[in-house]
């Protein structure tokens, strides 16, 4: 069982990245926000009682450490919010005197300074107070203060303030969606359109996709484009080579027809050669109209492994010529990959390393190397090589310089075709003391 | 000299009949698969020609069944599709020669008789050491998973050498005269080069270097 199974759309991963993450950092604002507000309060609190016991401390100094003649009337009532609690060695004065457990066990501590007591259980005094105690000489006598606070009444105060900020925030987080939730529409616009695009194609309304698509999805519609093009291309090639094909075959077959139905005629010897001649014109016309429709050209996503073929043809020539040596040489890792179709790769090697196998006495070498990252292929025999006069006529369509070997002289001008197609060259040179060296560069 | 003929096409085989009986062999046709894998168990024919395309299945399974019952009779294949891929498969598959229709009855006579003198005193010989088995009719070698390699002449001379005898060491001098090469003095690397890619077919370990003796075959592995 996968905890996350990924979004399979843009979409579903936008809102499932981003959705959480606004709600996260929004509730980590709302906690902060909480955190803070408690530390703010608290300080200021602190700081007030600080003021009065100060106040305090100055009314009982002025009044020379007499802490009874402390004027606790009216006048403190309206300065002090708060409860106070103050003791000298002659008597403690405690306000008001609900509070009196609270802070009577205050006065006897000796620590200085803000003290928080909280769940405290005395019936009309509150659980959870602060207070701040301060402990000084006047003439001579110990007199110690201690002001404090209702803790509990702030706090309530500031549970309702935080809790509005909840709602707040709650909301904040809504509009964030819906926010997050149009953008995300808006930015997706684009590819609704192509893929609308892509139905209106698949359903033959447009032939081509002329969406003005986002410059991250330009590329995309552009390949697109391009591989309509080149099956188009295709396809009308391959109609056009059909209906040459058609043409030159259909010829010579009515021809032969009809000296097969003339009952009337002899089959003499040379009647028998015309028509041979004829049925080889026809064989001829399709095999170098098949071979040409085969070849793929380069393509995008399309490599082979020369090593692997070439291993595999080098073997088969090993046994069909048992008496000749095949050998490859190559420093190219095992695994590695040329942009070439592998059937046009095919058709290089084989036509070559054939012709080298015919032709050789006993040795025909191949070998792949990558000449600045290009595929370089080179096969080389020690057969009786060509005339330096005849070399440039090598691989010219229809050009056989020896009518006594098999085959139909496609072989080399195959070669130059599809070497043609991927922009690389073809080359001829003489070996001494004998034989031919092949060169092809892609 | 009896021959069996797989063709399925009648004018043809018809044709091919008369003229292979006129250059001297005793035919027997076919044009089934299924009829061609039992016909091929009998073992006094001196060769096979084998088309491809069968109405009920491909001459290459009939092919691929007779060599995995050990019939061994040369066989010559007819095919339409000229492809260089095809040919390979078709070797591989045990085939030993290859003729694209359509093609002159005197080349296929020329080639017949090349392939039946070729197996003329040949036997089923297989080197085995340490897991691996070299295939001398077929030249390839067979990895102790199963996956067989095609080699090339000189690969297969060099590890004929080192697996006849394993454990002997042999000179790089010894291991030259394996080789044929163009250039009349063959460097010491090039030596190096081979063992390098047969230790990448047979592993690091089967094949060991004795420094300033050379190299010997490990069946211990």
């Amino acid at each position: 069982m996968k905890l996350f199974s990924k979004p399979s759309s843009v979409k579903g991963t936008l809102l499932a990245l981003l959705l959480p993450a606004g709600i996260g950092l929004m509730a980590l604002a709302w906690v902060v926000h909480g955190l803070l507000l408690d530390r703010m309060s608290r300080d200021f609190v602190e700081s007030r009682l600080k003021d009065e016991v100060a106040f305090l401390e100055h009314q009982i100094r002025q009044a020379g450490g007499a802490v009874d003649s402390l004027n606790t009337g009216d006048y403190f009532q309206e300065v002090f919010h708060h409860a106070f609690a103050i003791r000298s060695p002659s008597e403690t004065l405690i306000s008001p005197s609900a509070w009196q457990p609270l802070l009577a066990p205050l006065l006897t501590m000796d620590s200085e300074g803000s003290v928080r007591i909280q769940g405290a259980e005395f019936s009309g005094a509150p659980s959870d107070i602060l207070a701040y105690r301060k402990a000084f000489m006047v003439d001579g006598t110990p007199i110690v203060v201690i002001v404090s606070e209702d803790f509990g009444a702030l706090k309530r105060s500031q549970t309702e303030l935080h809790a509005w900020t909840a709602v707040v925030s709650v909301l904040l987080i809504l509009l964030l969606v819906g926010v997050i939730w149009i953008g995300i529409n808006l930015a997706m616009r684009p590819v609704v359109s192509i893929k609308g695009a892509l139905t209106r194609l698949q359903d033959g309304e447009i032939s081509r996709i002329g969406v003005r698509a986002p410059e991250e999805f330009r590329p995309l519609v552009q390949q697109l484009n391009q591989l309509l093009d080149s099956l188009d291309h295709r396809l009308e090639r391959s109609r056009d080579a059909l209906a040459n094909l058609s043409h030159s075959v259909k010829t010579p077959i009515s021809a032969l027809r009809q000296i097969l139905e003339d009952t009337e005629r002899p089959l003499d010897a040379s009647l028998r050669q015309q028509m041979a001649s004829r049925l080889s014109d026809i064989d001829t016309q399709l095999e170098a109209e098949m071979r040409r429709s085969r070849f793929a050209g380069p393509q995008v996503g399309k490599s082979a492994n020369p090593l692997t073929q070439a291993r595999d043809l080098l073997w088969m020539l090993g046994r069909l010529y048992p008496d000749k040596s095949f050998e490859l040489a190559s420093s190219l890792p095992e695994d590695c990959r040329w942009a070439i179709e592998e059937h046009d790769l095919n058709e290089i090697l084989g036509n070559l390393l054939d012709n080298a196998g015919k032709w050789s006495d006993s040795f025909v070498e191949l070998s792949l190397e990558e000449v600045s990252g290009k595929p370089w292929i080179s096969v080389i025999d020690d057969g009786p090589g060509v005339p330096e006069q005849e070399l440039a006529k090598l691989g010219q369509r229809g050009v056989r310089l020896d009518e006594q070997t098999p085959g139909h002289g496609l072989g080399l001008a195959i070669v130059q075709d599809i070497v043609g197609r991927y922009g690389g060259r073809l080359g001829f040179a003489a070996r001494t003391p004998a034989g031919l060296h092949v060169q092809v560069t892609l | 000299m009896r021959l069996l003929l797989v063709e399925d096409d009648r004018l043809l085989a018809d044709g091919l009949t008369g003229q292979l009986e006129k250059a001297g062999f005793s035919i027997d046709w076919t044009g089934t698969a299924r009829e061609a894998v039992s016909f091929g168990k009998h073992d006094d024919y001196r060769a096979v020609v084998l088309d491809l395309g069968l109405p009920d299945g491909s001459g290459l399974e009939v092919l691929k069944t007779w060599r995995a019952n050990q019939i061994n009779v040369p066989v010559l294949i007819l095919t339409a599709r000229g492809d260089w891929q095809d040919k390979v498969n078709g070797l591989k598959a045990g085939a030993d020669d290859y003729l694209a229709k359509p093609f002159q009855t005197e080349e296929l006579i020329a080639r017949l008789n090349a392939i039946i003198r070729r197996s003329e005193g040949r036997v089923q010989s297989l080197l085995k050491a340490g897991g691996f088995e070299l295939d001398e009719n077929r030249q390839s070698l067979r990895l102790p998973d199963g996956s067989e390699h095609s080699l090339t002449g000189t690969e297969f001379r060099l590890l004929r050498c080192l697996m006849s005898r394993p454990g002997q060491v042999f000179s790089k001098e010894q291991l030259m005269e394996q080789l044929y090469n163009l250039n009349d003095t063959p460097s010491d690397n090039v030596i190096e080069a081979y063992i390098r890619r047969l230790r990448k077919l047979v592993g690091p370990e089967s094949i060991l270097t004795r420094r300033g003796q050379g190299y010997l075959f490990n069946e211990a592995v």
